[in-house]
């Protein structure tokens, strides 16, 4: 009988912490990519050729060149006002890392993820669409990844949002004035790249470590 | 008092053994997909082996499931554990991600190898052969890092 009780008891305890366990773990789910995955169905919705405000279609970015293979950012990027908050929300990434403040670069990696939700997409078409999703689709996880991190690993997904970033103004432009900032110790001594709003050299990867390694490699606007 | 705890036990035991009834999902599939990441990129036999042994059960579309793991409320907290883990890592799937994803994907596995906390330490408390030695790491993070500058 005392031996029943026993088990009962620790059935009964085993229960409750697997329970336990359990719906915390459910807390953490946040709505995944379902959105994204049903947008990007969409491919084709409009066959205007791009006609945003203010917007030189000239320069032929539309047909069909690789974006994410060219890795510099044009010195004469176009006008377009539209990127503006996704770039706002990146610079406040950028300025939370560069004073090493993890809970700010937090805030930045959930403004970056609302500015792509919502960036109207409607006037992009083909091969322009497809690189937008892409980019989207990478950067939103980078900045969802910034939201839960250590600022070691919030330094990690800068990174590869930096060259996010570059590509998105390639293929789309900006009406910001912006600089392209290189710092070869980054990133393991292979070198990585930013973008600040400002001309002064203020280091997102080493913080106040190593706050002017770096040099401005290329202005935009 | 007694009788009131016994009571409670009795339940919950039979409740134990009657959510073992309930129709479980694993996450097993008889197929390799064309788009798993071993198939498309063919590496070494040993980094294929250790690949499979240490990250296949969450990050791929089959889950090898020892006895214990069949046991409810276990095969539960496993089965959101693995979507959770397979959402944000699908080794199955990984030919169908973008170029870009891709690289950033090998980056994120390098660093979390790099950093110990892949495969995590719940997982190889179970499995000790997952665990990565200093010479796994290293032959697995320059393989993944060839990997991505050739992609």
């Amino acid at each position: 009988m005392k031996g029943l009780k026993l088990t009962t008891r620790i059935l009964a305890i085993l229960f409750i912490a697997v329970t336990v366990i359990s719906c915390k773990d459910g807390k953490k789910e946040q709505p995944k990519e379902d959105a994204q995955k049903t947008e990007m169905k969409g491919n084709d919705h409009s066959n205007m050729k791009h006609e945003e405000a203010g917007h030189d279609n000239s320069d032929g970015h539309h047909d069909g060149d690789k974006a994410s293979e060219t890795r510099d950012v044009s010195a004469t990027s176009q006008k377009n006002a539209a990127t503006t908050p996704i770039i706002d929300a990146y610079i406040q990434i950028k300025n939370g890392l560069v004073s090493d403040d993890n809970v700010a670069t937090k805030k930045g990696g959930t403004a970056l993820v609302a500015a792509f939700s919502k960036f109207d997409m409607s006037k992009l078409s083909g091969d322009t669409h497809k690189e937008y999703m892409e980019i989207m689709e990478s950067a939103k996880e980078h900045g969802a990844h910034i939201v839960k991190s250590d600022i070691a690993h919030q330094r990690e997904h800068f990174e590869v949002l930096s060259t996010d970033m570059d590509d998105l103004i390639t293929l789309l432009g900006t009406e910001k004035t912006l600089y392209q900032d290189f710092c070869p110790m980054a990133n393991n001594n292979k070198g990585a790249s930013w973008l600040s709003e400002v001309k002064e050299i203020k280091n997102p990867y080493f913080g106040a470590k190593m706050l002017k390694c770096g040099s401005v490699k290329k202005q935009i606007n | 008092m007694k009788r009131y705890i016994k009571k409670i036990g009795l339940v919950l035991f039979i409740v134990f053994i009657a959510i073992q009834f309930i129709p479980k999902k694993y996450n097993q599939n008889d197929i390799v997909s064309k788009t798993d990441f071993i198939t498309t990129f063919n590496p070494p036999k040993n980094i294929a082996a250790k690949l499979t042994a240490s990250c296949y059960d969450c990050h791929s579309n089959n889950t090898y499931y020892p006895w214990y793991n069949k046991i409810q409320p276990i095969a539960w907290f496993l089965e959101d554990h693995i979507n959770e883990a397979k959402a944000e890592l699908n080794f199955s799937e990984f030919a169908d991600y973008s170029k870009r994803r891709q690289k950033s994907k090998l980056k994120s596995i390098m660093s979390q190898i790099r950093d110990d906390e892949m495969p995590l330490s719940s997982y190889t408390l179970m499995h000790s052969e997952a665990k990565f030695s200093e010479e796994d790491k290293k032959m697995l993070t320059e393989w993944l890092d060839n990997l991505r500058d050739n992609l």
